[in-house]
């Protein structure tokens, strides 16, 4: 079980929320400011950055600042904190009313803060067609209630399905799509699924799937490949009650009963990508970012990727974060500069080639980034993040996602182990929904 | 009329009472008074940084997590005042109350075997056996160790998938065990890491225990024929009692403070099998962002933690009256 980002997160994340929750009823004080900063944000001068991530990820975000200094002569103090302590550490400067000038934000926890009104607003900033230059889909991540600009998409990360190809091979799977037009249809999936149960001893089984916890909305892409939305058109109440709906639940529900998961990878359960090194799953769904993880504990075997099954539709998606500002920040000007430095084409294609991870930039989706790792898995991962659904953007970017993911945590986990009818399950997940909305 | 005439002749045979005399014995009493008072102004002095410390950090965040849990707020943007609104909510939580038994599921599982294996421990180390430093830190360790770190080796044991206990459990020709995805096997799992983790400062405060039962006690105890269980049961046993009480309440209250062991170990699964109140609270608090609702959680389990420890210690207390 190597440290890789995922667990660093996850165990961060454990770390904070204990830290979190030992003061309960209160918010725990941001990270050491490191700069020896004036706590609001560098006095009108330098811009206090919060943001999480690896160590290669940090160093990254330290070249673009230092390049921004030279450029444009303001400092950019990062103040890397833990995974788990960054929303609080948000809130507290909020409420205290010293916020950091800027932060690093997963695109769906930005609505809570776009519902709140405290980002800056940098439409004006941007020069005409700014937004032309991004992916739409990622570019509606980081828009707010009334269209306005609140950030920048910085880069994504989305899911493919990742194969031990002699595993595969034995259970006369194969070949492989490698074009988005051919990516298998969820019956060939099944038969691929099924070919691999019966190959596979009982104690292997043919795919894990990246569901758990915080990743619960990744079920939303099984639902929009089979036509169905989890909210309304107008975002104003649920729609998952519907006969897609039914169809995405049925149908991920039988990975357990048909044996293809491992029982323990339900939502609340194991993290699949521990599962694939040791060869307990022949296939996983997998984002981009853990390939640096499998190059170093997949040993003996080969792996190679495919694209995610489509129902009526394909359908990737939505990770990876976005950059905002913060209205009460001391240097709003320098902030909303840094935003576009930070997105612009050079700075975001060092970025993504660092950190494998996917730009946002329409120029560099088409483009050969010369990643180190994976080239060939990468160009399959940059072609699948294209069938990210606008309207699927839309719906988890929402103020209330947070509630509706933890309601999506629990319905799912019911349904998956603990046996909940497919109707019981899908009416709660509406009544969870209209409860979180308030509609 | 006598009860009236008395007191009347009191006071007239006080008011006769010479005025040196009367000063002599006001003066005598104001002695006493006037050292309780300097004696209690000391100890509030010497108390008063404690005391600051206790409002700020322990009042202060109570306070407002009472002010908290009866308002619906994400943490940033208006806050909504409900009254008892979260409270009410929580009553018809069955996740909540799911919650709510699985604690008191862990404490009755937990407490007993910390304690009874930290005595175990104790005693036996008590003794003077070759290595008995080594065996104490050894044994003490994984309470100083993070609960993260704790988690992960729990991970590693009880994965069922590629875990130590379900290789070893197929070595010896055994069924798996399903100890992620089985309600009844996760709790276990998650008991017996916590228990791991507690023993050891349980063995700690019983071995501070065991140094202050007098020996000669144990000596007139043999002189009077009593075996080795005699003399634990009725000479050993009965003066660790105040040891146990704070044991009891210490491991009672680490209970309601499980976090980082579930979360890292089952996140709570399967379905809500290690769903317990302070995962919930996290849960509701800042997965969902219910903060007040989390709040409400807290508070909860505030009371809930405050009246068990004050049954407890009348229990005790009658304990000793009869005694």
């Amino acid at each position: 079980m190597a440290l890789d980002r995922r667990r660093f997160l996850q165990l961060s994340g454990a770390a904070g929320a204990g830290a979190a929750l030992a003061g309960c009823g209160g918010f725990s004080t941001g990270g050491d400011d490191g700069g020896g900063g004036d706590g609001g944000g560098g006095g009108g001068g330098a811009l206090d950055f919060v943001l999480w991530g690896s160590d290669a990820e940090v160093a990254a975000f330290q070249a673009v600042a230092d390049a921004f200094e030279e450029q444009e002569g303001v400092q950019v103090r990062l103040q890397p904190t833990p995974f788990g302590e960054v929303l609080t550490t948000i809130d507290t400067g909020l409420q205290s009313g010293s916020p950091p000038d800027l932060f690093r934000i997963t695109y769906t926890d930005l609505g809570v803060y776009s519902g709140a009104d405290v980002l800056l607003d940098v439409t004006d900033d941007l020069p005409e067609g700014y937004a032309d230059a991004f992916v739409p889909s990622l570019w509606r991540a980081v828009q707010g209630p009334d269209g306005q600009v609140l950030g920048v998409p910085h880069h994504t990360d989305t899911s493919m399905v990742l194969v031990d190809t002699a595993a595969l091979e034995a259970a006369g799977v194969g070949p492989l799509p490698t074009a988005l037009d051919q990516a298998w249809t969820w019956e060939q999936f099944a038969d691929a699924c099924d070919r691999l149960r019966a190959a596979l001893p009982e104690d292997r089984f043919p795919v894990g799937v990246n569901w758990q916890l915080g990743g619960a909305y990744r079920w939303l892409g099984f639902l929009h490949q089979a036509g169905g939305r989890l909210l309304t058109d107008d975002l104003s109440g649920p729609a998952v009650d519907s006969p897609e709906g039914r169809r995405a639940l049925e149908f991920t529900r039988s990975f357990f009963t048909n044996r293809w998961v491992p029982p323990s990878t339900s939502a609340k359960g194991t993290y699949v990508d521990e599962l694939f090194p040791p060869q307990t799953v022949a296939m996983v769904y997998a984002g981009d970012f853990l390939l640096p993880t499998f190059e170093e504990t997949v040993q003996g075997f080969e792996y190679s990727g495919t694209f995610l099954p489509r129902d009526q539709r394909a359908a990737a998606e939505l990770g990876g974060n976005a950059v905002v500002a913060t209205r009460e920040g001391s240097n709003t000007q320098a902030a909303s500069r840094f935003l576009q430095f930070l997105a612009s084409e050079e700075q975001m294609q060092a970025f993504c080639t660092a950190t494998t991870v996917l730009p946002t930039r329409t120029s560099l989706t088409n483009r050969d980034l010369g990643y180190r790792l994976r080239p060939d898995l990468m160009e399959l991962y940059v072609q699948q993040a294209t069938q990210i659904p606008e309207d699927l953007v839309a719906q988890v970017t929402v103020p209330q996602f947070s509630a509706i993911n933890n309601a999506l945590v629990e319905r799912l986990e019911s349904a998956f182990v603990g046996g909940a009818d497919t109707s019981e399950v899908l009416a709660g997940l509406s009544g969870d929904i209209e409860t979180a909305l308030g509609s | 009329m006598s009860t009236a005439t008395a007191p009347a002749a009191g006071e007239a045979a006080a008011a006769r009472t010479p005025g040196p005399r009367r000063r002599r014995r006001r003066s005598a009493e104001a002695a006493p008074q006037t050292g309780v008072r300097t004696r209690a102004a000391t100890a509030y002095l010497l108390l008063a940084p404690n005391l600051a410390l206790f409002a700020l950090f322990f009042l202060l965040p109570l306070g407002a997590a009472l002010v908290l849990s009866l308002a619906r707020t994400t943490g940033v943007g208006p806050t909504e005042w409900v009254g008892l609104g979260n409270y009410e909510q929580l009553a018809g939580d069955a996740v909540f109350w799911r919650s709510v038994v699985n604690t008191a599921v862990l404490v009755l599982l937990t407490v007993p075997a910390s304690l009874a294996l930290g005595l175990l421990l104790a005693v036996l180390l008590d003794k003077p056996v070759r290595g008995r430093a080594v065996f104490r830190t050894v044994f003490y360790l994984p309470y100083v160790l993070s609960g993260v770190v704790v988690a992960i080796a729990g991970r590693w044991i009880f994965n069922e998938n590629i875990g130590v206990v379900n290789r070893v459990l197929e070595a010896v020709g055994l069924e798996r065990v399903a100890w992620q995805s089985g309600a009844v096997p996760a709790f276990v799992s998650v008991a017996v890491m916590i228990t791991w983790g507690r023993l050891g400062f349980c063995m700690v405060v019983y071995l501070a225990g065991l140094q202050g039962v007098p020996r000669e006690l144990h000596e007139a105890a043999s002189l009077d024929g009593a075996s080795g269980w005699q003399r634990f049961r009725h000479v050993t046993w009965p003066l660790l009692r105040p040891t146990t009480f704070f044991l009891v309440v210490m491991m009672v209250i680490e209970c309601f403070q499980v976090f980082d062991l579930v979360y890292v170990m089952t996140g709570g699964g399967p379905g809500n099998a290690t769903q317990f109140l302070p995962t919930y609270a996290y849960a509701v608090g800042f997965g969902a962002r219910q903060q007040g609702l989390g709040a409400a959680i807290g508070m909860v389990m505030y009371v809930l933690v405050l009246a068990g420890t004050v049954l407890w210690w009348r229990a005790r207390k009658d304990q000793e009256a009869e005694a």
